[in-house]
């Protein structure tokens, strides 16, 4: 009789710990992301006007290979990216400056400008890298001396931020 | 006695060969991942961020159970992503990311804190589904390529 009751002690225990452990279950998915090739800007080529007379504008235009300014952007192939400026409204020489305006703008997939698209760079542009990740982007600019512009080497920044 | 000792190896032995989760009705409780959390393409510096009512890209899990089971739901969430060569990236949850739905469809939710334990009710039916979105923060100076990681939601049926 003793055997028995043990025997059912140990029945009603096996049942009450099944119980117990059925009470939870669980289950997973996984979060998954794929990460783009980062954007890399790099400026290739100083917009340069060369030597410039007082009174005398002179135009550099997007379209001058050897003048222009030239920016090259690596990322993501064929991914829309947003370009932006900072444009300068004077060069400078010390304490003294020199007007520059009427920007201009090329875009294309090539360093030959091949197919370029023309853009104003005070609004931006919103162009696609090519198929093997590349964007080639060009700036032109008038500067306007003035007769009495004081003699020098006057510099600036134009700076282009690119994002996906 | 010998016979009723033999009895109880027998109930032992078949309580053993029961599937291991049963709930108060004798209704296995089933947790099933459905959809994965999808954050897809994803570039360095810009934020992704995926709603739970987001039929094409949030998670999602289904519970069944005994009809009106009281349950509490868990999740296990990864703070980073893991990607190639080790690389991470931060996985962010918020307040109002995870939802729970009686009649199973996404844009019948009722949201809750996915980082907290959540109780609620099963409803006739015996079951719901388990929507979860987040938020992908890739550095600027992200690595390129494939990142994942593993969310676990765990249910327990209450007494």
């Amino acid at each position: 009789m003793r055997i028995s009751k043990l025997s059912l002690a140990v029945l009603a225990l096996v049942i009450s710990a099944s119980a117990v452990q059925a009470q939870t279950n669980n289950a997973s998915i996984t979060a998954t992301a794929s990460v783009q090739t980062p954007i890399n800007v790099v400026g290739a080529q100083s917009l340069n006007f060369g030597n410039v007379f007082p009174g005398v504008n002179k135009t550099v235009a997007a379209t001058d290979l050897t003048n222009a300014g030239r920016f090259d952007v690596t990322g993501q192939a064929s991914t829309p990216v947003t370009l932006s400026f900072t444009l300068p409204a004077t060069l400078s020489s010390g304490a003294n400056t020199m007007p520059i305006d009427t920007y201009t703008g090329i875009h294309a997939a090539t360093s030959a400008q091949t197919g370029g698209v023309a853009f104003n760079p005070v609004t931006g542009a919103n162009p696609t890298l090519s198929g093997a990740g590349a964007l080639f982007v060009w700036i032109g600019a008038r500067v306007t001396p003035a007769t009495n512009q004081a003699q020098g080497v006057y510099t600036a920044n134009v700076t282009m931020t690119v994002v996906y | 006695m010998k016979l009723l000792t033999w009895l109880v190896i027998a109930a032992a032995l078949f309580q053993a060969a029961l599937p291991p989760v049963l709930g108060a009705q004798g209704k296995p409780l089933t947790v099933t991942g459905i959809h994965n959390l999808t954050f897809g393409a994803v570039f360095p510096g810009v934020p992704r961020v995926i709603s739970r009512t987001d039929p094409a890209n949030a998670g999602q899990f289904d519970v069944g159970q005994a009809k009106f089971a009281n349950i509490l739901l868990t999740f296990t969430l990864p703070s980073v992503m893991v990607g190639p060569a080790g690389a991470t990236m931060p996985l962010v949850f918020g307040a109002n990311d995870a939802g729970y739905s009686s009649p199973e469809t996404i844009t019948s939710q009722v949201g809750f804190d996915p980082r907290l334990p959540f109780s609620t009710a099963l409803d006739k039916n015996g079951r719901a589904a388990v929507f979860i979105g987040g938020r992908a923060q890739p550095l600027a100076s992200q690595r390129a390529g494939a990142y994942s990681a593993t969310i676990t939601l765990t249910v327990t049926v209450l007494p």
